[in-house]
């Protein structure tokens, strides 16, 4: 991948924006893979593959629920890398090897969040007795801390994302046949799908709701059938 | 009165800015229920911020609910053990309420019709408008529960049982199961289409293979992982079938 130093800046901006939108500033939902998937491909000035990718990592999504202090990756700056990997590459290849590197990064952002969580706790631990005191300012300060910290998160997670962007397509691209990078692209969007119908089914249950999503599927088999 | 509510409402956006394991979301929460506690005297001011910055965990959007009703409490003249109850009794509701109604309900409602409308061929205006219809529900929602913590104070109990709330949980949950039940064909022929038929095939079996491990597994493994750990295989194997 070699991108024009505008591009990657306006990539790594987005990035950290998509990074800290996720817990912290404002949780408007561009820290989800299609919306985070679909500007960078438009970054790039390549948004189908921004989209491919985005509904990749939106089907892994669902494999998430983000209640109460659950762990869970972090696909939001990983789409971003996944896209400028695949941008790089056409193809199948391109899904491939971008779908590789947004599951690494998206692993390397779950850890950092708790990272950062846990860095939060000593610091808001050592200020217990300014915030047993009510003082409104080290109040403040402490919280615009843990922000300013979260935005540097997600721009360290974005730029490793990006830096194995930058390695995917020589160390992988050169050495992987076709056959090998279908089998690629095959395993990740299958686990994708997967990871979405069974998310699915755990936040849909065995009530009354599953009748409903056995005739969303059903609708939507009939349409895909008849749409070929 | 209208001005700190405001401030109080931009705060609520960043409420988990210094998410802690010590405090969860207790100092975000603090910081949004500061500006409406400042009319309330020295004396009375510093005591409440304080307790205003103890534990605290819901869903952030309906974390306005709490704020506002504690710091309705301050002006009030609760007493500080009865805001502290009412503070941990709104913990529970308010999470699994939030739960509910937006992380299993509002947000993959829209994302499945997002990801059917992309698969349609809509692009990125299935994206944007996905941005705006959410960001309506959610800014108003975030508003709605300030507005009625402050209106309704230690009674804001009455607020969680709001018909309207009622209405939305009772038709959010069969409407996202229609809608991602609807996505997910779409979405896999969407994926599948630059594929060979053999590399099809191969796509449908690793599929069922892999949502069988995750129903029957899910407590051992998720989807990253399963990913990660098949990506390698395929891998070695596309490495070694040259």
């Amino acid at each position: 991948m070699t991108l024009p130093i505008e591009l990657l800046l306006a990539l790594l901006v987005w990035g950290t924006l998509v990074g800290v939108d996720l817990v912290s500033l404002p949780q408007m939902m561009i820290a989800r893979p299609l919306v985070a998937g679909t500007v960078a491909g438009a970054i790039l000035g390549d948004i189908p593959t921004g989209l491919k990718l985005g509904v990749v990592f939106e089907l892994l999504q669902y494999d998430i629920l983000p209640v109460g202090a659950v762990r869970y990756p972090e696909y939001g700056p990983a789409t971003v890398a996944a896209v400028a990997t695949a941008h790089a590459s056409s193809g199948v290849l391109g899904l491939g090897l971008g779908a590789l590197v947004g599951l690494v990064t998206g692993l390397l952002g779950g850890v950092t969040i708790n990272v950062l969580r846990r860095v939060n706790s000593r610091i808001v631990h050592a200020a217990a007795a300014q915030l047993e005191s009510g003082d409104p300012s080290a109040l403040v300060r402490l919280h615009v801390g843990g922000l300013l910290r979260d935005a540097l998160r997600a721009a360290l997670v974005t730029i490793v994302g990006l830096v194995l962007a930058w390695l995917a397509r020589p160390l992988l691209g050169g050495v992987l046949t076709v056959r090998g990078a279908v089998l690629l692209a095959v395993a990740i969007v299958a686990t994708a799908l997967a990871a979405g119908a069974a998310g699915t089914l755990r936040l849909v249950g065995r009530g009354p709701n599953l009748a409903w999503f056995a005739a969303g599927l059903g609708g939507g088999i009939a349409a895909t059938i008849w749409l070929r | 009165m209208n001005g700190a509510l405001a401030r109080a409402l931009l705060r609520l956006f960043a409420v988990q800015g210094s998410y802690n394991y010590e405090r969860l979301l207790g100092v975000g929460v603090g910081v949004a229920e500061e500006p409406l506690l400042r009319d309330l005297g020295e004396s009375r001011y510093r005591p409440a911020v304080a307790r205003g910055a103890q534990f605290f965990n819901a869903h952030p959007y309906l974390i306005g609910l709490a704020v506002g009703a504690a710091a309705r409490a301050e002006h009030d003249g609760a007493a500080p053990d009865q805001i502290e109850r009412l503070r941990e009794a709104l913990c529970g509701p308010l999470g699994s309420l939030g739960d509910r109604l937006v992380w299993a309900g509002w947000l993959p409602f829209l994302s499945g019709l997002t990801l059917a409308g992309v698969a349609l061929g809509a692009g990125w205006s299935a994206v944007g408008a996905f941005l705006i219809v959410y960001n309506i529900g959610h800014v108003a929602l975030r508003w709605w529960a300030l507005k009625a913590g402050w209106t309704h104070g230690t009674r804001v109990s009455v607020a969680l049982h709001h018909p309207v709330l009622q209405k939305a949980g009772a038709v959010l949950g069969p409407a996202m199961a229609f809608s991602v039940g609807a996505a997910l064909p779409l979405t896999a022929a969407y994926l599948s289409a630059p594929f060979d038929s053999w590399a099809r095939v191969a796509l449908a079996v690793v599929a069922a293979l892999s949502f069988l491990a995750l129903r029957l597994r899910g407590d051992r493994i998720n989807g990253l992982r399963l990913s990660l750990a098949l990506a390698a295989v395929a891998l070695v194997v596309g490495l070694i079938w040259q």
